[in-house]
């Protein structure tokens, strides 16, 4: 904030300075402009991780609608500004809507090809849009009474209400990636996949951000066509996209003053560089692919690191063991015992090509239940949890939660009515801090797309994902990123990001996987902790751990259940020793 | 860019049989000519393909080793006058080109964060440089290429149409060279791992086969496809720096169409793309740049792994 305000005046002073003169002034005007456009771009490859190759489409519309709004209806200047923002909104939910059905790079690919279709309605339109000749003949630019000032011809003006402009952008931008819905994307660009089993329609998040980006790409647009007073044809061929995109990355993605930065140093280049040198380009694509493979963050990036590594040094954490986690609550009234199945499957049955990994599972498990679920390497007990958290989608049989048929329901909706579940493979949010990724599944409770008021002023989140944190014993390393921590505490983390949704039914796929005995014996006591809050099925490999805290079992075999029963049932079960104990 | 049709004026004389208001003659000739075109997109999307299954990279520098297999083929036919010469040299040089990239670049940025996402944005970077290069060296201006003397004009009359010696000789290098790639794709210990490493390049690496190896083979393989292409089309068109970035955009549509990292799919995408664009050249000009975007579109809310794609293959 205070980086802000020193900005905000920095620019507000800049025509007092010694030596201006309209030409430089016009610059800067420009590096303002393209510098919005990057941040906007930035919305979705920095804090979405979508990759975009088609903004000159929403550039490029913008500008257009405000030429013609200008030009052909004569509208009122603000008017044709708020148009031409509108027109890169839809223009992005368009192209997203098609786009979001790939992700990663094929849907980089995408949007290059989809934006050129704007280029030639522009090219072909000859008679409206001027074609490659661009749109001329705007009128006389004035703001709309009862301020009236006049823009054209008078840049210091120009400049002024630009500054504005963009800088309420700026502070807009920065409220929506705060906000719940900002850190939503935020979760998307960490772990799609986690996001999703916490209960977040990634591919609606991914369009929203597509929307922002769009409308903001847009209101660039808009304000090119009033600092150009016209609107040449290159701003929606693709090599539009490609400069942003250079902008973004020389500046440094995911910081608010990285893309600033990068379209000031891009606009140096083209106007210094290309006065001396005929092939300019060269330089501008040889520097791009040195950014990207020797500076990813940027040079606002790499600064920032720099000097947040100096700032960080003295405050490394000595190495503690494993925590005990704390006492869970005791159990809640009343939910322990029940006559319908909280869960139920039947005949659940998955193949893949010829392999048929579940086959034909009946299953259920009363409320308050713990129950394990065992059976040798390859007996589909993980693909059997994928089938129940809608990560996959059964080739037959039906599933069951709370009464409601889920089946074929997507992994976020699953885990919204209530059905959470952790991952053999640790798999968190590991560029997000403890606390973050604890309070992202939290916030999942509450909002998933609000883009209003700060995402840390949610109390009743910020309190559940402290009292889960603390109950990790993870209170210490809150700030650390999830990457950094430790195994085992990667282990807890991944039980802490399953619990914050606050499920009902919690599917925990090897708690104990790659643990010390120690930690593993911890583990089966937390978990025991857990057993009285919510129903646990649990599925894992130590039999000490299966034996001592589960009411009941499950053991599968090639797909199919084989046995269930008490353990001490199990234990005596001549089929499972025979498969699954191996005496 | 490429040749997109015969207005009706140009038509030689008024036939009897018309259809949509074009003698049936220009019609044949059309449907040739996107077969030839067609043809084309194929090989050039192919080398795309299988770039793009087995390393996860969107090659954007793929229309880059277009245009160098053209520059390539000129600057041979001006060395040594020769265009069969040519055609052996432009996808060695560039498939060399495509070795360097891929050892010199492309390598420094397997097994970093956002991989994939580096691996297109540094081939951007590269598509935006060379083309530049390319004018620094060759000058702006595009070269003339002219068709080989053996191959030029009318090669026999089929019916009403006139078959072209040029289109004839394309189509007959993309019937030798399908099958050949099939083969090699599929019947060999390279295609083996290619096809492998597509699916799971961890495991690959784990059977101690030399991953590192085969993706530089693919790359240069799918660089000297391109450069192929190049060539083949320059008599068609001129040869200029900038011929590389529509057909780099073409090669997208076919494979969304067709479906990533399917052969088949390459091919009927191919077929389908060159011939929408001769015939919408034909039949309604305004709407030929634009029509290949809407089949994609369709393509992609319809079916969006594509006519012949796998599932979950082109996901990321």
């Amino acid at each position: 904030m205070k980086g802000i305000l020193a900005a905000a005046l920095l620019l507000a002073s800049a025509p007092l300075y010694a030596d201006y003169t309209p030409f430089y002034l016009g610059l800067l005007t420009e590096v303002l402009v393209f510098g919005l456009f990057a941040l906007a771009y930035d919305v979705l490859l920095g804090h979405a991780g979508v990759l975009s190759l088609g903004h000159s489409a929403f550039l490029g519309v913008a500008a257009y609608t405000t030429g013609l709004m200008l030009a052909r209806f004569r509208a009122p200047l603000e008017v044709s500004v708020l148009a031409g923002a509108i027109g890169g909104l839809l223009t992005a939910l368009i192209l997203g809507v098609l786009v979001l059905r790939k992700r990663g790079v094929y849907l980089a690919m995408l949007t290059l090809a989809l934006s050129q279709v704007f280029y030639y309605v522009v090219l072909m339109w000859t008679p409206v849009t001027g074609g490659t000749d661009g749109l001329g003949n705007l009128p006389v630019l004035y703001l709309s009474e009862p301020l009236g000032w006049r823009l054209s011809k008078r840049p210091v003006t120009r400049y002024y209400v630009l500054v504005a402009v963009v800088f309420a952008a700026i502070l807009t931008i920065q409220h929506l990636l705060d906000s719940p819905l900002g850190r939503a994307m935020r979760a998307v660009k960490a772990n799609e996949t986690r996001a999703a089993a916490c209960g977040y329609d990634t591919r609606r998040v991914k369009l929203v951000a597509f929307a922002i980006s769009g409308a903001f790409s847009g209101l660039a647009g808009a304000l090119l066509t009033i600092v150009l007073e016209f609107v040449p044809i290159e701003n929606i061929h693709w090599s539009m996209s490609g400069s942003v995109l250079i902008m973004t990355l020389f500046g440094g993605t995911g910081t608010l003053l990285g893309p600033f930065v990068g379209a000031g140093v891009f606009i140096w280049m083209r106007d210094f560089l290309s006065k001396h040198l005929e092939y300019w380009e060269v330089f501008v694509g040889g520097a791009f692919v040195l950014i990207v493979l020797f500076l990813p963050d940027g040079i606002v990036g790499s600064l920032h690191r720099l000097l947040g590594r100096r700032r960080a040094a003295p405050a490394t954490t000595p190495d503690e063991p494993l925590p005990e986690p704390a006492r869970a609550q005791p159990a809640r009234a009343g939910d322990v015992e029940g006559d319908t199945p909280l869960l139920e499957s039947r005949g659940l049955t998955k193949s893949f090509g010829g392999l048929t990994a579940v086959n034909g599972v009946d299953f259920r498990v009363r409320r308050g239940e713990l129950r394990a679920v065992i059976g040798p390497n390859g007996a589909g007990k993980t693909t059997f949890f994928n089938l129940l958290t809608g990560m996959l989608a059964p080739s037959a049989g039906r599933i069951v939660f709370k009464g409601r048929d889920i089946t074929n329901l997507p992994a976020h909706v699953v885990s919204r009515l209530g059905l959470a579940r952790s991952y053999q493979v640790t798999n968190i949010f590991g560029d997000l801090s403890v606390f973050e990724n604890v309070r992202i599944a939290a916030q999942s409770r509450v909002t998933h797309y609000r883009c209003w008021g700060g995402a840390d002023r949610l109390v009743t989140v910020n309190e559940r994902a402290e009292e889960i944190v603390a109950l990790l014993g993870l209170a210490a390393k809150r700030q650390a990123r999830g990457a950094e921590l430790s195994h085992g505490e990667q282990r807890y983390l991944e039980i802490g990001i399953a619990l914050a949704t606050d499920p009902d039914f919690l599917l925990l796929d090897e708690p104990t996987a790659g643990m010390s005995p120690e930690e593993t014996r911890r583990t089966a006591a937390f978990v025991r902790t857990l057993a009285g809050r919510v129903t646990i099925v649990l599925v894992e490999h130590d039999m000490e751990v299966v034996m001592g805290i589960s009411d009941r079992i499950t053991v599968l075999d090639y797909g199919q259940v084989l046995a269930e029963g008490t353990p001490a049932e199990i234990r005596d079960n001549a089929d499972v020793r025979r498969v699954y104990l191996r005496d | 860019m490429r040749e997109r049709g015969v207005r009706p004026e140009e038509a030689a004389e008024p036939a009897d049989l018309t259809l949509f208001g074009y003698p049936l003659e220009i019609w044949y000739t059309q449907l040739f000519i996107g077969l030839v075109n067609g043809c084309i997109l194929i090989l050039v999307a192919l080398g795309l393909s299988i770039v793009f299954g087995l390393m996860g990279i969107i090659n954007f520098a793929h229309g880059i080793f277009y245009m160098l297999g053209a520059y390539a083929g000129w600057l041979t036919v001006q060395l040594t006058g020769s265009f069969w010469l040519a055609l052996l040299t432009a996808p060695l040089a560039v498939g060399l080109v495509g070795v360097l990239v891929e050892r010199g670049v492309l390598r420094r940025i397997y097994g970093t964060r956002n991989a994939n996402f580096a691996g297109v944005l540094v081939t951007y970077g590269l598509a935006i440089m060379i083309p530049d290069l390319v004018r620094m060296t060759f000058g702006r201006p595009g070269k003339p290429f002219a068709v080989p003397e053996s191959l030029s004009g009318s090669l026999f009359r089929l019916g009403a149409l006139d078959v072209h010696g040029y289109r004839m000789f394309i189509l007959l290098v993309t019937a030798l060279l399908l099958p050949s790639l099939w083969l090699l794709l599929n019947r060999t210990n390279l295609g083996l791992v290619i096809r492998a490493g597509t699916s799971d390049n961890l495991m690959v690496q784990l059977l101690g086969i030399d991953v590192a190896r085969t993706w530089t083979i693919t790359y240069a393989l799918g660089a000297g496809l391109a450069a192929l292409g190049g060539v083949i089309t320059a008599p068609l068109v001129a040869v200029a720096p900038e011929m590389g970035g529509l057909v780099l955009i073409e090669c997208f549509i076919v494979i969304v169409v067709g479906g990533m990292g399917s052969f088949l799919g390459a091919v009927a995408g191919g077929l389908i793309i060159g011939e929408a664009l001769a015939l919408t050249g034909m039949l309604y000009d305004v709407l030929a740049d634009v029509v290949i975007y809407l089949a994609m579109a369709l393509v992609l809310l319809v079916r969006p792994r594509g006519l012949f794609g796998q599932e979950g293959m082109s996901e990321e």
